[in-house]
């Protein structure tokens, strides 16, 4: 058996002796509003984090993604990079108050992401703890602007100005412990705008709805049919328009997400549901837009990949069933860079996108004896072949 | 009024941020510091709050050298998730049993003089959302680096968390401004240069803390500022600004009980030292009134005003600090 495997499943004690600086860590950044384009203050705060923790450089990139690498013990080594992004969806206004209890912790933005962000800033302490060095520089990074519009642009930007070669990549989320994704759906996410003129009473009988417009645009789109291979999907996530019950609506807003394992496929029905819009917009009088804001191509693994095998053998030893599913996030572009990673899960929880979003806090230590697992498989080599 | 004190003994927690130096300071001083906390039914607040202090003031800095948690008896979880994230943890009513049991956050601290070990004491309310360890680290700082610096007490920036949890503008310290203040400019204009004299965070000596008297409710802020006041000089007080503190809203009525208690000891304060004669004793019922069916209803509050001795003038203390000086000699 491979020395990581062995070692791993008696980190947890050692990593739960500490809980008091990783639940610190979790509580004070998730703490700092951080809604995409707004990431700032969370950002200074994770590099302050990481130069009190000694960590030998910390700096933020051009694109202000917060960085800090512990140097590993050979220069002629590449990287190991270990990222979370930092935005979350909650804008600023809310109350960012976590409550922890005894077993659990919650609170908004908890599950996605404030507590991949939490450990990543306290792996230095973490490694120290289990008295751990590495071959590799670990290169420790929160990203900025993942997240909806952000369509990954701190990851890309990290990836697309690093200088040199980079030897593996862990992506580290909250939710849900167990997960091993190392393949990612093509995606294309889109919004379309529909605006139907200038709010006047007089016309308002004759005027058409903004929403029932949508609604032909659902209508139509789902009428499409698709593939079952290549594997294909469309998610229509979000909808909001009108101003009251009783007025029709004047403006209205569709987002959704086309996914799939084809980039071909993708393009195909992506050009189906434009013509789907032009057509309605030529047959209405109403401004209807499609724009999109985010995409990614479909990039993977193979399960026989010695990262993915090492992975799963990790999360075994420790007694979880890894479930590998697609993941549209900070994974693909280490992929779709050639650069081996996997995305691995913190804990269990509840209610992930809502304000009382909540963690399990015991799961958490085997969660985090994970990713060391996994560090210390790429250090020693499985995705150097 | 001479208002040197504002400029020379106001601090920033930033002023205090470099722990080390705090440590090394403590250590060269050789003086122990506790943190207490008085409870009664934070079982949302009080796990956050320990573990922030234990990892940032106790593992990655020893500043502190004790996290008690001083409970009054609360029915939630509120002692099971102290003593599970690592607090020592007791019941008031537990500690001195000899005496009559009091029920308010100054019994708790006044009980705390007797079970903690500290030289300093950190006294932080319970209920502080967005705690953080500068509530602790910049009350300490003033009294580990300005010898004559005996007590110093925390002001803040008040947001409040509202009931539609949007943040409102600052619209605590209610009490302060209708009350504390006026009293304090009618009798000890000095004192009105404390920015928020009731504030629930504060820290000093207990050299200091023994030798005053403690009321066991609401009227325990005020007592103390005026007692230290009295007896060792406004030179031995410091404030800190901690910037923002987000704590629950009370409501008119209770803040009106709360003015109640602080009245109450502030003419007592002003009766011993002389300043005022009261020729009767003051009432012990605060009367509100609310409506029901149409009809104005009192609503009476027996407030008894109790207050303890300094801690210095119980037998037990006085064994216990000989027992811990013969130990240590």
């Amino acid at each position: 058996m491979e020395d990581y495997l062995e070692k791993v499943p008696g980190f947890v004690e050692r990593i739960k002796a500490i809980q008091e600086v990783i639940l610190t860590n979790i509580v004070l950044i998730g703490q700092i509003p951080a809604p995409t384009y707004k990431e700032r203050k969370r950002a200074e705060f994770f590099l302050d984090r990481l130069s009190e923790f000694q960590v030998d450089e910390c700096s933020s990139d051009e694109y202000h993604n917060p960085i800090g690498i512990i140097r590993g013990t050979d220069n002629d080594t590449p990287p190991i990079f270990v990222v979370a992004h930092l935005d979350t969806f909650f804008k600023e206004d809310i109350a960012y108050h976590y409550t922890l209890k005894k077993n659990y912790l919650s609170g908004p933005g908890l599950l996605d992401n404030s507590v991949g962000v939490g450990v990543l800033v306290s792996l230095p302490e973490i490694f120290r703890a289990l008295d751990l060095r590495f071959k590799s520089d670990i290169v420790l990074a929160g990203v900025v602007q993942s997240i909806g519009r952000g369509n990954l642009r701190g990851m890309r930007s990290l990836l697309k100005t690093w200088p040199g070669p980079i030897r593996g990549g862990v992506c580290i989320e909250g939710f849900e412990l167990g997960r091993l994704n190392y393949f990612s759906d093509g995606m294309i996410r889109c919004e379309i705008d529909c605006v139907v003129g200038l709010y006047d009473d007089t016309k308002e009988k004759r005027r058409a709805n903004a929403i029932l417009i949508l609604n032909e645009v659902i209508n139509q789109t789902l009428q499409l049919s698709l593939p079952q291979r290549p594997r294909t999907k469309i998610v229509i996530g979000k909808i909001s328009g009108g101003f009251n019950h009783g007025k029709i609506a004047p403006r209205a807003k569709l987002g959704f997400e086309v996914r799939s394992d084809s980039d071909d496929m993708l393009k195909s029905v992506f050009g189906e549901i434009k013509d789907i819009v032009d057509g309605i917009d030529h047959e209405h009088d109403v401004s209807l837009k499609l724009k999109t804001v985010s995409n990614l191509r479909a990039t993977r693994l193979q399960f026989n990949h010695p990262l993915v095998k090492s992975a799963a053998g990790v999360i075994k030893n420790l007694g979880i069933k890894p479930v590998g599913q697609p993941t549209e996030s900070e994974l693909s572009i280490f992929l779709s860079h050639g650069i081996p990673a996997v995305t691995l899960g913190v804990s269990r929880g509840k209610y992930m996108l809502m304000e009382n979003a909540t963690m399990e806090i015991e799961p958490m230590f085997k969660g985090i004896a994970q990713i060391i697992g996994v560090i210390m498989a790429i250090d020693s080599g499985v995705c150097d072949g | 009024m001479d208002n040197t004190w504002l400029t020379t003994n106001t601090f920033h927690h930033s002023d205090f941020r470099d722990l080390d130096h705090l440590v090394k300071i403590k250590r060269r001083r050789n003086i122990s510091i506790s943190l207490c906390f008085p409870t009664l039914n934070e079982e949302k607040t009080i796990a956050k709050e320990i573990i922030i202090m234990k990892s940032e003031l106790m593992t990655r800095y020893p500043l502190l050298d004790e996290i008690v948690v001083i409970d009054s008896g609360s029915v939630d979880r509120t002692v099971e998730i102290a003593r599970n994230y690592g607090a020592d943890v007791y019941l008031a009513a537990d500690i001195l049993p000899r005496l009559e049991p009091f029920k308010g956050k100054g019994e708790n601290l006044w009980k705390a003089l007797y079970i903690t070990k500290g030289d300093i004491i950190v006294y932080l309310d319970a209920d502080i959302k967005n705690i953080h360890h500068r509530f602790a680290y910049g009350l300490i700082g003033p009294l580990l680096i300005h010898d004559h610096i005996k007590y110093s007490k925390a002001f803040y920036e008040r947001p409040i968390a509202g009931g539609e949890r949007k943040f409102r503008p600052s619209g605590g310290g209610r009490v302060t401004e209708l009350v504390v203040r006026p009293l304090f400019s009618l009798f000890f204009p000095d004192l009105t240069q404390i920015i928020q004299p009731i504030s629930g965070e504060y820290a000093g000596y207990r050299e200091i803390f023994e030798k005053i008297s403690f009321p066991i409710g609401y009227g325990i802020e005020t007592s103390m500022i005026f007692d230290i006041y009295e007896k060792w000089g406004l030179n031995t007080i410091a404030q800190v600004d901690l910037d923002r503190r987000v704590h629950r809203n009370q409501s008119t009525k209770a803040l009106g009980r709360m003015a109640f208690v602080i009245l109450k000891t502030f003419c007592s304060r002003m009766e011993s030292c002389g300043i005022i004669d009261m020729h009767n004793p003051t009432f012990k019922e605060m009367i509100q009134y609310n409506i029901l069916s149409n009809v104005y209803q009192p609503h009476i509050t027996q407030i008894d005003g109790h207050e303890r001795p300094p801690m210095i003038e119980i037998p037990e203390y006085r064994n216990k600090l000989k027992k811990r000086w013969l130990a240590n000699n």
